[in-house]
């Protein structure tokens, strides 16, 4: 397997030091977040070539109504696709082949349209953003969260009916543990039916910590990514227990999701696959 | 040691419940549950006469939960929030009394929904105006002979008490024999990093168990380590119910307020039904 760890916890540190520290800690990528302003593409480069840091996947901020693809007003939906354009372009500029695609922004949790129109703006969204990423090489996954975080897409059987429904060959779905162990009945079953539609991953424990410092057993979950032949990157995206995770961030909170759950969720996962013996 | 009773909630079908869905008390006692529990939204709703008639011909008991919303915040800065949170939660002790419930359960010491970033000094404060609260309801409680039991609960749904540890810690604080837990193991599999630990920790303060997979679909049909939560409520001697506690998709408020999107069973009574059976079949002795 091949792992990858979120930056998005890495809140307010230097770039510099994230990729030095995924590298210390043996990952093979890192997983930016997707706020291009934020980082300088050479400088992205650089380091990625000196740590030998490949990047994995852009972790895309989808938050507020200008971030919103099925909002209800058509100038936010047309700056929502705006935004994952300017996505598809960082993503090729940093050789990132993969970009996280939601529908319905973080927080929002009542529909703002007609069930119908958002489903259809959804579509339109994720294929007009496919079509470009076709053009510089750039996938994308739709990624379910929980009920908390959104009304739209919960489940990954919902996120593989929209990816169906996009039709598109760079477009797959992308499930994240925590997410999973709330709104799933068997997460390895839950991947094995994505089968090769899933592009991409997120693990953290149930308690959004690295694998190992809560109660999710990741073995049948890595066993099944083995079945389906699954080749993308294994990548954590750990969070802090709170409703506002940069809230607590900004407030200097989180301290162990820098050195110790980056080394915690690596070493739980390899000693799974050493067990399984993959 | 006592066999385990099960019970059934009254927001697995309706909110608010009411007279007009007296029918529940029989739809419940038919599925073979030993008792329900009575949620209630609004007092004045509660027809504890009624209930009660209608509990005997079924033959079976119940349990009183509370809702807590923006009104009803006993760690409220507002006196007057607080007085009215107070308040009501003396009418479900009434209820509760009336109805032979044992215990009022639920996650009484704040509102439900209120997640805020606070800095350790207005912790506290937040922490010391619910167990001011906590004290005055603790002794209208032990008056009517009822035990309180408040509940835990996910991260986005409260701020104040997110695990067994929090609470105990609290509890402590409290120092009232007649307030314990509910444990939900919705709540617990997003946050506790042991379940059965986190039962044994509570120890004899866990007064009150929900018993609801991950997604509040059917109990069993979901990766709650149930082998190993009946073991741990063995060990702690637990001698209190388990309910079922689920909510449906049919009725919007509800469903909002808990953030179900989607239907989690293949109905409602399949849900109590099949979930039934199966914690019966697990945590039954």
């Amino acid at each position: 397997m091949k792992y990858s760890y979120d930056s998005l916890v890495y809140h307010g540190e230097p770039v510099a030091k994230s990729f030095e520290r995924v590298a210390r800690y043996g990952y093979d990528a890192i997983e930016p977040v997707g706020e291009p302003a934020n980082y300088n593409v050479a400088e992205v480069r650089t380091l990625s070539a000196r740590h030998k840091i490949k990047i994995s996947s852009l972790c895309s901020i989808y938050f507020g109504p200008e971030r919103d693809l099925v909002a209800a007003e058509p100038e936010n939906r047309a700056k929502a696709k705006k935004y994952v354009r300017d996505l598809v372009d960082f993503a090729a500029a940093v050789d990132c082949p993969m970009v996280i695609i939601r529908p319905a922004p973080f927080g929002k949790t009542s529909p703002t349209s007609d069930e119908t129109s958002e489903w259809s703006w959804a579509i339109e969204g994720i294929r007009e953003s496919a079509d470009y990423g076709a053009t510089k090489g750039v996938k994308f996954c739709i990624e379910a969260w929980n009920r908390y975080e959104t009304y739209f897409v919960n489940t990954l059987d919902q996120a593989l009916k929209l990816c169906a429904a996009v039709d598109r060959p760079n477009v797959g779905v992308m499930g994240d543990t925590f997410h999973m162990a709330i709104e799933e009945k068997d997460m390895a079953a839950a991947f094995r039916r994505a089968g090769k539609r899933l592009f991409h991953v997120h693990f953290a424990d149930s308690n959004r910590a690295a694998p190992g410092a809560g109660h999710t057993d990741f073995e049948p979950l890595i066993r099944a990514l083995k079945d389906i032949g699954y080749t993308g990157y294994i990548s954590f995206e750990l969070l802090p227990a709170a409703a506002d995770v940069f809230g607590t961030l900004q407030r200097g909170g989180g301290k162990e999701f820098f050195d110790d759950y980056t080394k915690l969720a690596i070493e739980t996962c390899k000693a799974v696959e050493a067990r399984i013996g993959a | 040691m006592t066999a385990m009773r099960f019970g059934a909630s009254t927001f697995i079908w309706v909110s608010p419940f009411s007279n007009a869905t007296l029918d529940l008390i029989d739809k419940v006692a038919d599925f073979g549950f030993d008792l329900i529990e009575i949620c209630v939204e609004d007092p004045a709703t509660i027809d504890t006469a009624a209930i009660s008639g209608r509990l005997r011909k079924a033959g079976i008991g119940a349990t009183v939960c509370g809702a807590f919303g923006p009104d009803r915040d006993l760690s409220a800065d507002d006196p007057a929030t607080r007085e009215n949170g107070l308040r009501y939660l003396a009418r479900c002790v009434d209820i509760a009394a009336d109805l032979g419930s044992p215990i009022v359960a639920g996650p009484m010491y704040s509102a439900t929904g209120k997640t805020r970033l606070l800095s350790a000094p207005e912790r506290e404060a937040q922490w010391r105006l619910s167990i001011d609260s906590m004290k005055r309801a603790s002794d209208h409680a032990s008056k009517k002979g009822v035990k309180l039991a408040v509940e835990p609960l996910n991260r986005f749904e409260t701020d104040l008490l997110n695990t067994v540890a929090q609470a105990m810690d609290w509890l402590g604080r409290l120092g009232r024999d007649n307030v314990g837990l509910l444990l939900d193991t919705f709540h617990m599999n997003i946050e506790e990093r042991n379940i059965p630990d986190a039962i044994r920790l509570g120890g004899d303060k866990v007064f009150h168990f929900h018993g609801c997979s991950n997604d509040r679909g059917t109990p069993g049909k979901d990766h709650i380590p149930w082998r190993e939560i009946a073991a741990a409520l063995r060990f702690i001697r637990y001698a209190g119910a388990t309910v079922i506690e689920a909510f449906t998709p049919e009725i919007r408020e509800i469903a909002r307020a808990v953030s179900i999107w989607r239907p989690l069973a293949e109905s409602q009574d399949a849900l109590a039904r099949d979930g039934l059976k199966f914690l019966k079949a697990t945590l039954g002795n």
